[in-house]
């Protein structure tokens, strides 16, 4: 039973990473919540679905904000024609494959899911 | 309202059009290089004094007094379309429905321009645009942006923040953890003077603004010059300092403005607010005021002078949805033109004061 806690414990701790393609310099974590508020153009950010576990622990942990605030700032870079929010995939696959192919891109998935495909930038924890 | 086609607008429809021709190929193409996506508010405003319509915006002929209730002073749909024909080039079109200066919905082009990016911190913009007056001016109809029901009226009453047709150059600086948006526009506007009827007299508009991001921190500044001709002649010129902190779980911000005018004289707006984000709910508290400072060649006095207290709340609902409560308290110092009011009767008296009570509903798609 205390194992069982222990492995629970685990999954909600999930360390989350950035990563970029394997090609491209370093990010830092002030440059990657510039980058998911619209701050930054920089590079192109590659982003979870909306409300999904990982989208809302990203945003609260580099940014500070929930899914409605940052909504709210996207908005305003989007019905003011600067942007548009970031490309939401799938899942952490997705994100993978999406981040091998563009040197620009920059994504977050779990710790679990890296791969030699990609790199990591910055571990958020 | 008479939506007019000038040549730099036509160009951005033309283009736009050729790119969403091209589009129609298949619809792989389509998902790539458009995008849709809109905004509303739905709302309704009780305001218990009658000798005075209270608006939600200094354009509006009509509001909620002479009759307590209306629904037009923040009610709006808007919809946009991005379009993206190639990496450099993208374009935007968004059109808007709320009550306008002749008391009609009648839809209308906000934005539509096309952009292209010399590097990923260069951007020129060619067409129309909302000019960028005030803190959240260019996103003033778009209620979900706000954290309040609406911006506060005082800080727009010399200058409505509406479109402008021309170019638009936008530089981005680092310098170190500070970032720079700088901006540099050049058009022609239809634009709202205080104590006449809405008269969209053109007038040729230069805008310069500068703002400043470091971290959570913002700093606007802003200067924004008209010249037309015509009765009475323009030749406004308004400088703003804004500031906004704002680290996520709550924010204050202020926002200035000071208005130059030899016909109406010099004006000065304000307003400071601050809230908290308790979850979903966001309370907040504002003070906003705007005082003449001379009179001009008018000889109008005190022109527009009122001053506001309102607290409300923000509640994020749902996906996509919130909902806003304010209650506010209006005191006249004028009775010339009041900014918070259109239609000031004969019954009015300075020191009059209004209690107004706004509920709205803001979504985004």
């Amino acid at each position: 039973m205390i194992l069982a806690l222990f492995t629970v414990c685990d999954v909600r701790a999930e360390e989350i990473v950035v990563i970029v393609n394997l090609a491209a310099a370093t990010i830092s974590k002030e440059q990657i919540a510039d980058l998911y508020l619209g701050r930054s153009d920089a590079w192109t950010p590659i982003d979870q679905a909306v409300g999904s576990e990982i989208y809302v622990e990203f945003y609260k942990k580099v940014t500070g904000r929930d899914s409605a605030q940052v909504k709210a700032i996207w908005s305003r870079i989007l019905f003011t024609g600067r942007g548009i929010p970031p490309k939401q995939l799938r899942d952490s696959e997705a994100v993978k494959k999406a981040v091998a192919a563009n040197p620009k891109a920059v994504g977050y998935i779990e710790k679990s899911a890296v791969d030699a495909s990609i790199k990591v930038a910055v571990s958020i924890d | 309202m008479v939506f007019k086609v000038t040549p730099a607008i036509a160009a951005a429809m033309l283009a736009l059009g050729t790119a969403m021709a091209h589009a129609d190929a298949t619809n792989d193409t389509i998902e790539k290089s458009v995008t849709f996506s809109g905004f509303g508010t739905l709302g309704v405003v009780h305001s218990d004094y009658g000798n005075a319509d209270f608006v939600g915006n200094v354009i509006q002929p009509r509001g909620a007094g002479f009759s307590s209730w209306s629904a037009s002073p923040d009610s709006d749909l808007g919809g946009q379309a991005n379009f993206t024909l190639t990496d450099a080039l993208s374009g935007v079109v968004q059109v808007l429905s709320r009550q306008d200066a002749n008391g009609q919905f009648r839809p209308t082009v906000e934005w539509a321009n096309l952009q292209y990016e010399m590097t990923p911190d260069f951007k020129v913009r060619l067409g129309r645009m909302l000019l960028p007056t005030y803190e959240h001016s260019d996103t003033q109809n778009v209620g979900y942006t706000l954290p309040w029901v609406r911006i506060p009226i005082e800080i727009a009453y010399t200058d409505a923040g509406l479109h402008s047709d021309g170019v638009d150059v936008l530089y981005r600086v680092k310098t170190g953890g500070v970032t720079q948006d700088l901006q540099i526009q050049l058009g022609r506007t239809a634009v709202d003077l205080p104590g006449v009827e809405f008269t969209s007299t053109p007038a040729a508009v230069v805008v310069f603004s500068d703002t400043l991001q470091y971290g959570d921190t913002s700093l606007r500044l802003v200067y924004q010059k008209y010249d037309g001709s015509g009765y009475p002649e323009v030749r406004l010129q308004v400088s703003g300092v804004g500031l906004t902190y704002d680290p996520g779980a709550w924010f204050v911000m202020g926002d200035s403005n000071y208005s130059q005018d030899k016909y109406f004289g010099d004006l000065f707006a304000w307003y400071v607010s601050g809230g908290v984000r308790l979850g979903r709910l966001a309370p907040y508290a504002i003070y906003s005021t705007t005082r003449a400072q001379n009179v001009g060649t008018s000889g109008l006095k005190s022109l527009g002078n009122d001053h506001t207290v309102a607290a409300g709340a923000r509640w994020d609902f749902a996906k996509n949805l919130d909902t806003k409560l304010q209650l506010q308290r209006v005191v006249l110092d004028s009775v010339n033109d009041t900014a918070s009011f259109a239609d000031v009767g004969p019954g009015a008296r300075v020191g009059d004061k209004t209690n107004v009570l706004s509920w709205t509903l803001d979504f985004v798609f």
